[in-house]
């Protein structure tokens, strides 16, 4: 039998505010352990929490960006649970009236326009990091507790289970990555855990309308991770479901070593939260106007970038899709493009030689690409000079005039001296010449090549084609 | 039972009895409440009716590591040490 494959994802983003969520303690990643704690995020008695301005209004915006409603009316409740990495031995969390409801993420794949639907986001706070004695939790005679992370602001957004495959789980979290980051609400980044994702999954029948039983696959810590532990689970659930057998609903985890999930929980081992209304926190009414003032700062955001440099800058969907997933190389195209201009020669450099070597010394300034691409132009060097005049950019302060100066790269101008090129090439090679007589044409490709050599690539091929057909034309 | 056990309580044979006959108690005076009509009144999960009260997200003072560490029944290298963490217990 084939099954359809269904995925829903919960993801975690922490917010880049200064201060935690709910007290005034540092947000840095990496100060020395237990240093940015105190009565508040540590739970001690007789504290009080407050709530971060920023942290409402960045919640705010990535619900706004991913289409939601955001609610005016929110509260936040108290879920329960004992870990040693949860001071308070509860999280304040928003469970009933969530921030937002009812969004949608659209993303292309492979130029068909996706979309998923976000069910909720709301606002929480982060727990603290274990730091476990041995290999994993399991091997483990003690274990570390760090809560300077303990308090951070995260939103999480769950979508509905509207994922088909676990290549579009990995590029959802992508999109939705990017989003995060064109937004500026966080630096999403995986390896430190300000982006993180739990997935669940399930098969049935193909186009069944009866969901299958769900298993939630946890510790997935990379998008790589995402997309193989999906695929392993959903095969580890084929195989099961075809020898008759039954999914068990449960919690499992990602073991990257071994390549597989293996049990962590099942339902009725799963914790009750006993959630209640947080008593010590005032619900959450929002302002309409203020919503709409955030609503109308809301920078562009990567699907709309890429339909605006496909209309206005005549891309391909390769070459937006490409300035969209690199928002440093998009930055530095739209600084240098003209709207409704020729902007082939920009992304020509932009996604040739210059990404490589950008990507391993950081970006140029744009005035300097901007007066390579302006010598090119205007031909005081060729093209496959500009290569080398491009490298030396990486090198060296000196402006792309400058190098060409110092180089002696200007493109040879005298007529004169070129013909004088064609004429030694064409003397030097007196059975080629007998040939290309005779009609074997594919020879002139030779000659110019020769000629090119012989002014050490200075030459404008162009000038130099128009030279050598005179030349051999004379002679024929 | 299971509320104790939830809420990390220990409790003798004495005090269970003892709690049982309050949570009886606390149950029946629930009971009592939801008989009252309340259709057409607005939910209340809170007493006050203040406002959102917001912070503005700057960075203040934090305790010294020592006075964190110090409410630690066992502490390692600036860390809190906590035994082996066994999951599914509850």
């Amino acid at each position: 039998m084939n099954y359809d494959i269904v995925i829903g994802l919960e993801i975690h983003v922490a917010l880049l505010t200064e201060s935690k969520f709910l007290c005034s303690c540092s947000t840095a990643f990496g100060a020395a352990p237990n240093t940015q704690c105190c009565p508040v995020c540590l739970g001690l008695p007789g504290s009080l929490p407050m709530v971060n301005e920023k942290a409402v209004e960045y919640a705010v915006k990535a619900g706004l960006a991913l289409n939601c409603q955001v609610h005016h009316f929110s509260r936040f409740d108290r879920k329960n649970y004992f870990y040693p990495d949860l001071p308070k031995a509860y999280q304040i969390t928003q469970d009933t009236y969530p921030l937002c409801t009812d969004g949608y993420l659209e993303y292309y794949i492979d130029d068909q326009l996706h979309r998923t639907a976000i069910t909720r986001l709301h606002l929480e706070e982060e727990a603290g990091k274990l730091i476990h004695s041995g290999g994993s939790i399991v091997d483990s005679e003690y274990s570390l507790v760090d809560y300077n992370r303990a308090g951070i602001p995260l939103i999480e957004i769950v979508t509905a289970p509207d994922i088909t495959s676990p290549r579009q789980a990995r590029l959802f979290l992508e999109q939705l990555r990017l989003l995060m980051l064109y937004i500026g609400v966080s630096d999403v980044k995986m390896e430190e855990g300000s982006l993180r994702c739990d997935a669940n999954i399930s098969l049935k029948p193909q186009g069944s309308a009866v969901l299958g039983t769900k298993v939630e696959v946890k510790n997935l810590n990379s998008f790589r991770a995402l997309e193989r532990a999906l695929e392993y689970e959903a095969e580890r659930q084929r195989i099961v479901l075809e020898q008759g057998g039954k999914i068990r609903q449960e919690s499992r985890t990602w073991d990257e070593r071994s390549g597989r999930t293996a049990s962590m929980r099942s339902k009725a081992d799963a914790p009750d939260y006993r959630y209640f209304p947080e008593p010590d926190l005032p619900p959450l009414r929002l302002d309409p106007a203020w919503v709409e003032r955030i609503k109308a700062s809301l920078p562009e955001r990567p699907l709309e970038r890429l339909r605006r440099l496909e209309k206005e800058f005549g891309l391909s969907r390769y070459e937006a899709t490409f300035l969209v997933n690199y928002p440093d190389f998009g930055q530095l195209f739209l600084e240098l493009a003209v709207a409704g201009g020729d902007n082939r020669a920009l992304i020509n450099l932009l996604m040739g030689e210059y990404a490589g070597l950008a990507r391993e010394f950081g970006h140029l300034e744009p005035e300097r690409l901007t007066e390579l691409l302006a010598i090119v132009d205007e031909g005081l060097i060729t093209h496959s000079q500009s290569k080398a005049v491009l490298e030396e950019l990486f090198r060296s302060p000196l402006s792309p005039r400058q190098i060409v100066k110092e180089k002696g790269w200007e493109v040879l101008r005298d007529v004169e001296q070129l013909r004088e090129a064609i004429q030694g090439v064409l003397a030097g090679h007196p059975d080629l010449l007998d040939r290309y007589r005779a009609g074997e044409e594919r020879l002139f490709g030779f000659f110019v090549g020769q000629v090119m050599r012989a002014v050490q690539g200075k030459a404008d091929p162009k000038v130099v084609n128009q030279l050598l057909k005179e030349e051999l034309n004379r002679l024929v | 039972m299971r509320m104790a056990r939830l809420a990390r309580l220990e409790l003798s044979e004495e005090e269970i009895e003892l709690y049982l006959r309050d949570l009886n108690g606390f149950l029946a005076s629930g009971r009592k409440l939801q008989q009252v009509d309340v259709g057409g009144l607005a939910g209340t999960s809170h007493a006050l009716t203040v406002g959102t009260v917001l912070r503005p997200d700057q960075v203040g003072e934090s305790l010294p590591q020592a006075a964190v560490l110090a409410e630690g029944p066992e502490v390692m290298d600036g860390y809190f040490k906590v035994p082996r963490i066994v999951e599914g217990q509850e």
